[in-house]
């Protein structure tokens, strides 16, 4: 690994951390979603350093929608969405903090003990990266990312019917 | 070398739409009307609204332009006019373009302003309406390439241009493309009559220049993309390479700006209803036949 790929590496990891945390301490709903969305944004930078251009790319593209589609929920549903009433929104506190730290622990285990094969030698091109993600999406992982979605789909679903308060005719 | 020349370029392409645009909505050709107006945005007072999200109302405009400049970026002018060609050119130009909506909901909720905050979120509902519709129709183009490369996509069409070979997707693509610049009939940021302004509505002077500029831009990557992906690019008898792509292009955003005042405003209910339920349909049916001629006429 040159120099300049591991400057590029770092900094962009460490824009994704300091965004990551933008996001819990800011009280507008929007700037936190446009915060992740940079967070998530430097971790496709992250790919493209690491010469991953399709999934960089892929990563940089579908998260600007997502986060976006994320923010207007969060101003539809939220009742301070500009964070201008400084409304405390935390709740459950303990249970947060345990699972967070429970969750730290169990990603350092597995970057621990997880046996890495060090980095590889030779990058295929961007052109043969492309082909190899279509065989193994189209292939192998297929049924896992398509039952993936139906899963996402409905939960969005079921996530705004709990949301929307009942309407009168449903009341009737 | 050849990113200074394909700047020069994207500034004469904007140069000339703005020309281009004025003539479409004031109905008189005026060659110097863009440079005026732009001298008198820059010497305007620059209003800050009350209780702005200041970081927002500042970086939408320029996040606006970064994407769009970042989207020319893949387009080639001619065989080597190109500031970076990437093997994965046409997702990344995706990928630029998925910003304007960034960009603009940063525009539209930064000033604390009802018309802009509701300009923002209104192309939101136009992203929904659009997104599939500029996908999937270069789904079938690099189908068709065996590349996502904007150059061979290009090269692809020296036997038949792609507006003859998917002339489905071609039409999908530039509905959806006026969707992606908010150009008439499909301006619901800016309704102008309807939103006063809309994202536009709290900026003024050298803000409001650089997300005019912004959306110029955009205009003109738009109209390059339309001729890259479908009308073949640089090909073309006699003229050179670039002379081809810039004629295209012009006529590209000419018949986009020509358009849009003939029509009335699309509603963003009726857009999303139309773009899900038929133009998905067809993008499908685009993709299926592509793949049918590409499989059984070798062109």
């Amino acid at each position: 690994m040159s120099l300049a790929t591991a400057f590029f590496l770092a900094f962009f990891g460490i824009a994704a951390i300091w965004f990551g945390v933008v996001v819990f301490r800011t009280h507008s709903m929007v700037r936190s979603a446009i915060a992740l969305l940079f967070s998530q944004t430097a971790i496709g930078a992250m790919f493209l350093v690491m010469q991953a251009e399709f999934l960089g790319v892929l990563q940089i593209m579908m998260m600007a929608t997502e986060m976006s589609v994320m923010a207007i929920f969060m101003v539809m549903f939220m009742m301070d969405p500009g964070g201008m009433g400084k409304m405390d929104m935390t709740h459950q506190k303990r249970l947060s903090l345990w699972a967070g730290g429970i969750g730290l622990v169990a990603a350092l285990v597995v970057i621990w003990t997880a046996g890495w094969q060090g980095p590889v030698p030779e990058v295929p091109g961007a052109d043969e990266q492309a082909r190899l993600l279509g065989r193994e999406l189209l292939g192998r992982s297929m049924f896992i990312f398509e039952s993936a979605a139906l899963m996402i789909l409905t939960a969005m679903v079921a996530a705004t019917m709990v949301a929307i308060s009942p309407q009168e005719e449903d009341i009737q | 070398m050849s990113i200074a020349v394909v700047l020069l370029a994207l500034a004469v392409g904007c140069y000339a739409v703005a020309v281009l645009e004025g003539w479409a909505v004031h109905g008189r050709l005026s060659l110097t009307r863009p440079a005026t107006s732009a001298l008198a945005l820059m010497g305007r007072e620059q209003i800050l609204p009350r209780t702005p999200d200041r970081l927002f109302f500042e970086s939408g405009p320029v996040l606006l332009l970064i994407a769009g400049l970042l989207s020319v970026a893949v387009i080639p002018l001619a065989p080597g006019l190109i500031i970076t060609d990437l093997a994965i050119g046409a997702l990344f130009l995706n990928a630029a373009l998925a910003y304007v909506l960034v960009a603009l909901i940063m525009a539209g909720w930064g000033p604390n302003g009802a018309y802009g905050m509701i300009g923002g979120w209104r192309f939101l509902g136009q992203f929904v309406a659009y997104a599939m519709l500029i996908v999937m129709p270069i789904t079938a183009v690099a189908m068709r390439a065996e590349s996502l490369s904007t150059t061979q996509i290009v090269l692809s069409q020296a036997a038949l241009w792609n507006v003859v070979y998917q002339p489905i997707g071609f039409v999908l693509f530039v509905i959806a493309a006026m969707g992606v610049a908010w150009l008439p009939p499909i301006d619901l940021p800016t309704g102008g009559g309807d939103l006063a302004g809309g994202v536009e509505a709290e900026y003024t002077g050298a803000r409001l220049a650089v997300l005019r500029l912004a959306r110029l831009v955009i205009i003109v990557a738009l109209a390059s993309a339309t001729v890259t992906f479908y009308l073949g690019g640089w090909l073309g008898p006699w003229l050179p390479g670039w002379a081809w792509t810039a004629l295209k292009t012009l006529a590209v955003a000419a018949g986009m700006l020509a358009l849009g005042p003939r029509l009335p405003r699309l509603r963003e209910a009726k857009y999303l209803a139309v773009s899900w339920k038929l133009g998905i349909t067809l993008a499908l049916a685009n993709i299926f036949l592509v793949g049918v001629i590409a499989l059984v006429v070798p062109i």
